[in-house]
């Protein structure tokens, strides 16, 4: 379970963070919606270890994540694309992330069948395109076999195919008994996905609940969405 | 997070890194090519009975006058081991840096930079191991028996590893200054400008006898038998020195590695 409370982080005076909370639970995926800007990556990298927060805190099964040891084996995660350095193929990008978290190498393979990058495996990352790209920073968090998943924009330039790709991936994930954490500012990409949403403007979570909770007296997820940041918080 | 896996993959991933190879390559073939054409000009003074026209013309003498240039490649070495992290992919890539996911797998970042440090050190070492002895050999096929050999395999052992740690200790100093500027530019040019061009603390030895203490002016005397400005400090006491300002270096990025946001 990954658990974020009272989250505050301040940017050059600027409030990005203003005691965001929520929780992902196991079993299911729980979309993490907002405007760009809204506060999004902000949270998931703190979540991660990768920034600080000035207040509150971020758990992952009741740890920080940065005490977490193999933390691949516990989240697997993907934040700004594929997250490989332009001149590395896919498999040499693979190769050293798995020994990192003392992950089989045969897992390898394995993820980049799974995300269908297995026939690119040795074109270097700066020829991607930005559905591949997305697609090998898929394959790096599936690499550990993690309960958890945490994602941010996972569908962002992803084609139709990767879509569906991402979305079955996602749900057996979850219905495996995983957590899945995914960020985006699509609504209609997610409303086929989510189980519970969180929704979050300026930031501030405006809205949390499961998607018929959230959408309740709505036409839509994307009418609910636009109804509660538009009133900036008020309408909780 | 233990150590093994952790330097395991760092030093996977520096070494299939092709800026990292550029930076052996530039020590090892730029010493090469030195040496080549320092050998030619010492067999031609002896063929020609003026060796006095050179400052040396033993075969260890030359083949390890290259030494000092081989430190750009060790800098080369140092910097791309952490700017690499650092650089954006292409934009039509989805852009993003390999930094998050290196400190999404590896959380722990004092362990992250000692592995880094050491991998660092492994490979200046190594490239050390390969040049030194490739430029005496160049110059032995060059030179031949022309010349009587002047230097005894004990200096020349002694010789080689101060070498060999002058480079390491550049390319640590320059891993951590590039871990504080997030970008390998401005430490490549800087750094490798005072090593091969023109060295800006030797220039600041003119004005104050302080500079001598600088981290390149202090280990000069590493490269032992090479001809250099008089003054300052001797090799072992430039070696300490410099070995003390790569440590606190290393540990001011280690301060500001570990605070900074990714």
């Amino acid at each position: 379970m990954l658990v974020i409370e009272q989250l505050v982080k301040r940017r050059g005076g600027r409030t990005v963070l203003d005691r965001v909370g929520f929780a992902a639970r196991p079993g299911r995926v729980t979309a993490f919606l907002g405007p760009n800007g809204a506060g999004k990556s902000s949270t998931l990298r703190i979540l991660l270890g990768l920034d600080r927060a000035d207040g509150g805190r971020a758990l992952v099964d009741g740890r920080p994540y940065r005490s977490l040891r193999d933390p691949l084996r516990a989240v697997g995660s993907m934040l700004e694309g594929s997250g490989a350095h332009r001149s590395r193929t896919a498999r040499n990008h693979l190769a050293w992330v798995a020994r990192s978290n003392a992950i089989p190498s045969r897992r390898i393979d394995e993820v980049l069948h799974q995300v269908g990058l297995a026939g690119e495996a040795r074109v270097r990352a700066g020829r991607y395109s930005l559905g591949m790209g997305q697609r090998l920073g898929l394959a790096a968090a599936l690499l550990g076999e993690p309960p958890a998943l945490v994602l941010d924009e996972p569908v962002n330039g992803l084609d139709p195919d990767g879509m569906r790709l991402v979305r079955g991936l996602l749900r057996g994930h979850a219905d495996g008994g995983g957590t899945v954490l995914l960020s985006s500012h699509l609504m209609s990409e997610v409303a086929g996905v989510a189980d519970d949403l969180v929704i979050i403007d300026a930031g501030r979570v405006v809205a949390a609940g499961t998607l018929t909770e959230v959408t309740a007296g709505h036409e839509s997820l994307e009418d609910a969405f636009f109804a509660l940041i538009g009133g900036n918080g008020e309408t909780r | 997070m233990r150590f093994g896996p952790l330097l395991a993959a760092e030093f996977r991933k520096t070494a299939t890194l092709p800026a990292a190879w550029a930076g052996v390559a530039v020590a090892l073939l730029g010493s090469a090519g030195i040496t080549v054409l320092n050998a030619i000009s010492a067999r031609a003074a002896i063929a020609a009975g003026h060796p006095e026209l050179r400052a040396f013309t033993s075969v260890f003498q030359t083949g390890y006058a290259a030494a000092p240039l081989g430190t750009v490649g060790a800098i080369v070495i140092g910097v791309v081991a952490i700017g690499s992290e650092y650089t954006s992919n292409n934009a039509d890539a989805g852009g993003g840096r390999q930094v998050t996911t290196t400190l999404a797998a590896i959380p722990h970042r004092t362990g992250l930079l000692a592995a880094k440090a050491l991998t660092v050190v492994l490979l200046a070492v190594t490239t050390a191991a390969l040049t030194i002895p490739a430029c005496v050999g160049i110059a032995a096929l060059v030179i031949g028996d022309a010349t009587r050999e002047t230097v005894t395999l004990d200096e020349a052992l002694t010789r080689s590893l101060g070498a060999a740690l002058y480079w390491t200790l550049m390319g640590l100093i320059a891993f951590a200054v590039t871990v504080v500027t997030r970008s390998g530019m401005f430490p490549l040019i800087a750094l490798i400008a005072n090593s091969s061009l023109v060295s800006v603390s030797l220039l600041l030895t003119r004005l104050t006898p302080l500079a001598f203490w600088l981290p390149d002016m202090a280990g000069r005397r590493l490269f032992g038998g090479l001809s250099t400005v008089e003054g300052g400090l001797d090799a072992g006491a430039g070696a300490i020195v410099m070995a003390a300002w790569t440590l606190a270096l290393l540990a001011t990025a280690a301060t500001v590695f570990s605070r900074r946001d990714a």
